[in-house]
């Protein structure tokens, strides 16, 4: 009886697991296939494509109308600049909420809990009309432009970066820089030369989910940028793909593999790390 | 031991005070530039404050963790802090389509608005010219071939005889006239188009095109005392109604236009629970976010955490599927939601392909609800897959062997030690998640665009809108935009969402430890 319900469950196991494992591939099996299918429909009738031909990932280079290699450009961008810049300036905080002890630390702390859970697309109305205003004085970091989109993302991760940094520089044991204090270091200098190599796993984690998050983003970005060679990548597909799925789709498909694979390449191979920041916050709870 | 000579002394000296340096001019510059123009002066104050702070903290010895912390700070607190409260502040406001001018703005255009053609008066044909340098118009009447003479100060009637016409009988030359030619005409088309001639009390000509021009009335006049407009066709006196509009005093539902942004205390809120056309929306709008992210929640977390259990055993292939299944983590959300957009579409979509069906999934509330949460369980159910099992595997192994020595069995070890067990330590992960798919934006938003909507019936909100796509549609829908409500919303959201964290927050008692 206990034998039998064990090879049940056992077979069970197998079913459930295979059945999750088509859920999960069939998109991905339809965006390759599509991406191949010269038609420039979807799938259609036949699941399984009759021809193979590149003319969608020609589209992609040769088509002025989808500057994908633009878009490409400006999300890499945001997603780099906002990936480091928000790291280096978010460990200065967390490093100063760490290890020094001042008036107002505590509230601070507080504060950036209570900011840490407000997406900051929740005030895109105000976004919106305050960056239509800067946009007037400097265009530059205005409504429409690359670098105003960037400083919302940098305001907006500031809370959930330094509060996970802050979780990990905790952890780094205070002899460490008392040592280093011994030996005549200023705070800048500990901050700099001893945390900086040390935390440098856990900076390159939460800068790679930075990064992951700003190449992502769609709300702000398709609030921001209008033109179609400010897009980023999330934006210049959906308005590509649009409606009209049965025009575009296989350019989509194929500008979509193209992005995804390098993404999913990095995650794999940092999949150990980045588990270890999922679950870390988990276990501590 | 550490190198820390590198950076101590005149190198650090002067790399801070080139960067410092660096930093200032851009701020100068940028102070400068924002005073030059008009209605910046919140702005520029911004720039100065940011000036001084910077320079004070970074040149100042007393302040070591503001060194740390400044440029943090100031991120957080222009690109949140201030949007918060700036959309607090909007939310207390009449800021909508026809409300988003300032009064001082709006009162111009009103006039303009309360210009009408007079019907009763004659049509002139113009010719246009100077008189010592300055705007003039020879007027032929069309009625009567009466010429008037006219600067933007006063109109003459001139006598006939004393100017010369031509074959139809329009004026053209007069002593002191000196007509100007069509290029310098139509190259001062603007100034033409404003030319005010005066006629009889209220009503005066003016250019309708370079050779033609009618006699218009003011027919709204402001009072600029008792701030009103008064129609001077039917008498009708129009009142600042104290919400961003004038109306008439018979009967309020009559405003003129443009309004203008105003504070209506808070109305916004009110209209949410009040309003029957707001409160509709709104109230279906909340019930269904609630329920998608309370459902999304529970359906991903059984089958990661199902997932996680069995993969957990020694069973074959197991790195196999785990790197397979882990897949949709990994491909970026929106990319997957698009593509599950087409799958789903009726005439092409692979879904309808693989069943040879012709379903349209999104016309339907009820299909489009279960497409939407299919689609978020293939997203999320890796993560919880993959917190789950970290949970798992940090329960100690000395409980599965204590529980099985005193006798228990596989099903009640999981339901009774290792459940509980798994539940509290992923709980606020599990809030978290809650608060993330209350405003998960993108799915909504890409996959159903919160439709199927019935636009004939002037609904705004689909049958799968979440409250921050309803927000959106609010603030920047094609037909009415209206930041006020859409920022009563945010606030509501914010209140909600807020709440939830504070409280799992406290919960977990991470509020203390800090």
């Amino acid at each position: 009886m206990a034998k039998r319900s064990l090879k049940s469950a056992k077979i069970g196991s197998h079913i459930f697991i295979w059945a999750l494992i088509l859920f999960t591939l069939f998109p991905i099996y339809v965006v390759i296939t599509s991406s191949f299918n010269p038609t420039g429909s979807l799938a259609t009738s036949s699941l399984i494509p009759q021809i193979w031909s590149l003319d969608n990932y020609k589209v992609l280079f040769n088509n002025p109308a989808v500057p994908y290699l633009t878009w490409v450009k400006n999300s890499v961008i945001l997603a780099v600049a906002n990936a480091f810049i928000s790291v280096f300036v978010g460990t200065a905080s967390a490093f100063a909420f760490s290890r020094m002890r001042f008036k107002g630390r505590k509230l601070g702390l507080q504060a950036l809990l209570l900011v840490q859970v407000f997406p900051s697309f929740l005030a895109l109305a105000a976004i919106y009309v305050m960056m239509e205003r800067v946009y007037t004085v400097f265009p530059a970091i205005g409504l429409g432009s690359l670098g105003g989109l960037l400083l919302i993302y940098l305001g907006g991760s500031m809370g959930v970066n330094a509060w996970l940094l802050k979780g990990y520089i905790d952890t780094i044991p205070l002899e460490l820089d008392e040592a280093a204090r011994i030996d005549g270091a200023s705070s800048f200098q500990v901050f700099w030369i001893i945390f900086f190599p040390l935390a440098a796993p856990v900076l390159a984690v939460t800068a790679l989910l930075s990064f992951i998050g700003t190449f992502n983003e769609f709300v702000l970005a398709s609030l921001f940028l209008q033109d179609v060679h400010s897009r980023t990548v999330a934006v210049g597909l959906q308005q590509f793909v649009g409606q009209q799925f049965g025009q575009n789709w296989g350019p989509f498909a194929a500008g979509s593999l193209l992005a995804a694979i390098p993404l999913v390449i990095l995650f794999l191979s940092l999949q150990r790390f980045i588990i270890g920041g999922l679950t870390q916050g988990a276990t501590k709870g | 031991m550490y190198r820390l000579a590198g950076f101590t002394g005149l190198k650090a000296q002067i790399f801070k005070i080139s960067f410092m340096s660096i930093i200032d001019a851009l701020l100068i510059w940028m102070f400068f530039a924002s005073m030059a123009k008009e209605d910046s002066s919140t702005l520029s104050a911004v720039i100065a404050t940011i000036f001084v702070l910077t320079n004070l903290v970074y040149f100042a010895k007393f302040t070591l963790p503001l060194k740390f912390l400044l440029p943090g700070l100031i991120l957080l607190v222009a690109f949140v802090v201030v949007p918060v409260v700036y959309t607090i502040q909007m939310s207390g406001y009449q800021y909508k389509t026809g409300n988003e001018i300032s009064k001082t703005d709006a009162l111009p255009q009103i006039e303009a608005n309360g210009l009408v053609l007079d019907d009763l008066a004659p049509t002139f044909d113009l010719v246009l010219g100077k008189i010592d340098g300055k705007w003039a118009g020879l007027l032929t009447s069309q009625v009567d071939q009466s010429v008037l003479l006219s600067t933007e100060e006063k109109s003459t009637v001139l006598p006939a005889g004393s100017f010369t016409a031509d074959e139809f009988g329009v004026a053209r030359q007069a002593d002191g006239f000196e007509p100007i030619t069509e290029d310098f005409a139509a190259n001062n088309e603007e100034s033409i188009i404003n030319l005010r001639f005066p006629y009889k009390d209220a009503s005066f000509i003016s250019p309708q095109g370079i050779d033609i021009a009618a006699v218009l009335t003011q027919t709204l006049v402001y009072d600029k005392d008792a701030d009103t407009f008064t129609d001077t066709l039917n008498g009708i006196v129009y009142k600042d109604n104290g919400r961003g509009n004038y109306a008439a005093e018979s009967d309020p539902s009559i405003t003129l236009t443009p309004g203008w942004r105003a504070w209506n205390t808070f109305e916004n809120y009110t209209k949410l629970f009040s309003d029957p056309n707001v409160r509709g929306p709104f109230i279906g709008v909340f019930i269904w976010t609630v329920s998608f992210a309370v459902i999304s929640v529970l359906m991903m977390f059984a089958v990661g955490l199902l997932l996680a259990v069995i993969l957990n055993q020694k069973i074959a292939l197991r790195r196999f599927y785990r790197s397979i299944l882990i897949l949709p983590y990994a491909i970026p959300s929106f990319m997957s939601i698009l593509i599950w957009a087409g799958m789903f579409n009726r005439q092409f979509g692979a879904i309808n392909a693989l069943f040879g069906t012709q379903i349209d999934f999104f016309n339907s509330p009820t299909l489009a609800k279960m497409v939407i949460l299919i689609v978020n369980l293939w997203l999320g159910f890796p993560y919880f897959y993959l917190i789950s099992s970290g949970a798992l595997q940090s329960i100690p192994s000395e409980l599965e062997e204590a529980a099985s020595i005193d006798g228990a069995n596989g099903r009640q070890i999981m339901g009774k030690i290792k459940l509980p067990l798994i539940l509290q330590i992923l709980s606020p992960l599990l809030i978290a998640s809650f608060a993330f798919n209350f405003n998960n934006f993108n799915i909504i938003y890409l996959l159903t665009g919160g439709g199927p909507t019935n636009v004939l019936e002037g609904q705004t909100a689909g049958a799968t809108d979440i409250l921050i796509t309803y927000t959106y549609k609010t603030a920047f829908g094609s037909q009415e935009q209206n930041l006020g409500l859409a920022s009563a919303i945010s606030m509501v959201i914010f209140f909600i969402v807020g709440s939830i964290s504070l409280w799992s927050l406290r919960r977990s008692k991470v509020l203390e430890t800090m």
